[in-house]
């Protein structure tokens, strides 16, 4: 009895000395998780939300661009080129093919720069100096006005 | 006997004085030089503006006869003039591209392309004359068809490269576009019919391809080789089938003919074909090199 009690007790003190890095480290990496596991939910609410406003307000610019085009060729069929016509329908089926209620669709992206480019395009030929002030130009220089 | 065999010289005609910052780029006038039609040349320049200067018959000498000014607000890149010398397109630091008409004895400014976000680098007119395209810093190139009543139309917007474009040139007879770039690629757009322009081929590192900043491109008079020229220090041959260009359907693949290295031992800007088969390169080590090619290629 004393025999085989005494090295199990034996064990268990110096087990716990020597594991105590181990123990700690698992502590500190448990505390740390679920400090993060709160913070970190948080950011990504703030992150979501921030990146969710500007592409909405992106997005919602080009719609509100095109249904006045849309409007502008209701009235007189004729008031735009051909060409014109149909880059503007162009646009109007890229926005509808947004992904808007899957963040994770990889073709994001593309999506939102081919529609940045035939709003362009469309803006360059009806000479109008529409610019969306949300967006980063690669020419940028923290010169975004209100 | 070939052009290899004869010698050849330059000789400093003139020096033609007015800009007041260095000048850029240089276009003669199409349809002048011959048959009793003075010789017309245009220059662009860092002093944000455009000269036109006329040959005098009597004299021989060059004599400025317009400034094109008070339109771009940086400097003027890029000069074309349009296949039938009516239209002059500019392109300048300031994101525009301008296009002047001679009107009587001056020059009006009656188009402005906007959409370039930077620097537009060059401008080239296609071979009819309908179809103006234009590059820059923002990696983009852009293709505009001219309407009647000098009114411009985006067609497309290209984007591909993946550094500043430096040039483009639109092939001689057909309606291929080609471009190159800070990225050290040449690209090849065509249409697909309906404004559907793309990139049907990159001339890259890898197919034989420059190692660095292509600055230039030029066509023989055929239009079935092309010449370039980089920052790698040296000018490249490229060949295509001229049938095939000619055919339209699909695109000929670009092959790369061969390498002239150890020319020039600094940056080559500037590479033209002439009509005549002479290839001539400008490069930062001052010199200018003619080459003709040989009986053998």
């Amino acid at each position: 009895m004393a025999a085989s009690s005494e090295p199990n007790s034996r064990e268990d003190i110096f087990d716990s000395s020597l594991n105590l890095e181990e123990t700690h480290l698992k502590e500190g990496y448990n505390e740390g998780y679920a400090d993060d596991l709160v913070s970190g939910e948080e950011e990504g609410r703030q992150v979501g939300l921030k990146t969710g406003f500007e592409v909405g307000e992106e997005l919602g610019f080009y719609r509100g661009c095109i249904d006045v085009w849309n409007s502008a060729i209701r009235v007189d069929s004729n008031c735009f080129s051909s060409r014109v016509v149909r880059s503007i329908k162009q646009m109007e089926e890229l926005l509808n093919k947004y992904p808007i209620s899957n963040p994770e669709d990889e073709s994001v992206s593309d999506v939102m720069d081919s529609l940045r480019l035939k709003f362009r395009a469309i803006c360059a030929t009806l000479n109008v100096k529409l610019e969306y002030n949300g967006y980063p130009k690669s020419s940028d220089g923290g010169n975004i006005q209100f | 006997m070939s052009l290899v065999d004869e010698s050849f010289e330059l000789k400093e005609l003139q020096v033609l004085e007015g800009h007041a910052d260095r000048v850029w780029s240089v276009a003669w006038k199409p349809a002048t030089g011959f048959d009793g039609v003075p010789a017309v040349l245009a220059s662009c320049s860092g002093d944000k503006t455009v000269r036109v200067w006329e040959q005098s018959p009597s004299s021989g000498s060059f004599q400025c006869k317009a400034v094109l000014e008070e339109t771009h607000t940086r400097t003027v890149r890029s000069c074309a003039w349009s296949p039938s010398g009516k239209l002059l397109a500019t392109a300048s630091f300031d994101a525009t591209t301008a296009v002047w008409e001679h009107v009587g004895d001056d020059y009006e400014c009656v188009s402005t392309l906007e959409g370039h976000e930077n620097e537009v680098k060059s401008i080239s007119w296609n071979a009819s004359g309908s179809l103006l395209a234009t590059c820059g810093r923002d990696k983009s190139v852009w293709i505009w068809e001219v309407l009647p009543g000098n009114e411009f139309e985006c067609v497309s917007v290209l984007q591909g490269h993946t550094q500043d474009v430096k040039m483009v040139q639109w092939h001689p007879n057909m309606d291929i576009l080609f471009s190159c770039s800070y990225d050290n690629t040449i690209k090849v757009w065509a249409e697909d019919g309906d404004d559907d322009w793309h990139c049907v081929q990159t001339l890259a590192e890898a197919n034989n391809g420059h190692t660095s900043t292509v600055w230039a491109l030029s066509f023989n008079a055929t239009g079935d080789k092309m010449a370039t020229c980089s920052d790698d220090l040296t000018l490249k041959i490229w060949g295509s089938d001229l049938l095939t260009i000619q055919s339209g359907n699909g695109s000929a693949p670009w092959k790369h003919i061969c390498t002239l290295s150890g020319y020039h031992d600094r940056t080559i800007f500037s590479v033209h074909w002439s009509r005549e088969g002479i290839i001539a390169s400008g490069a930062a080590d001052d010199a200018i090199r003619l080459f003709a090619e040989d009986g053998d290629g």
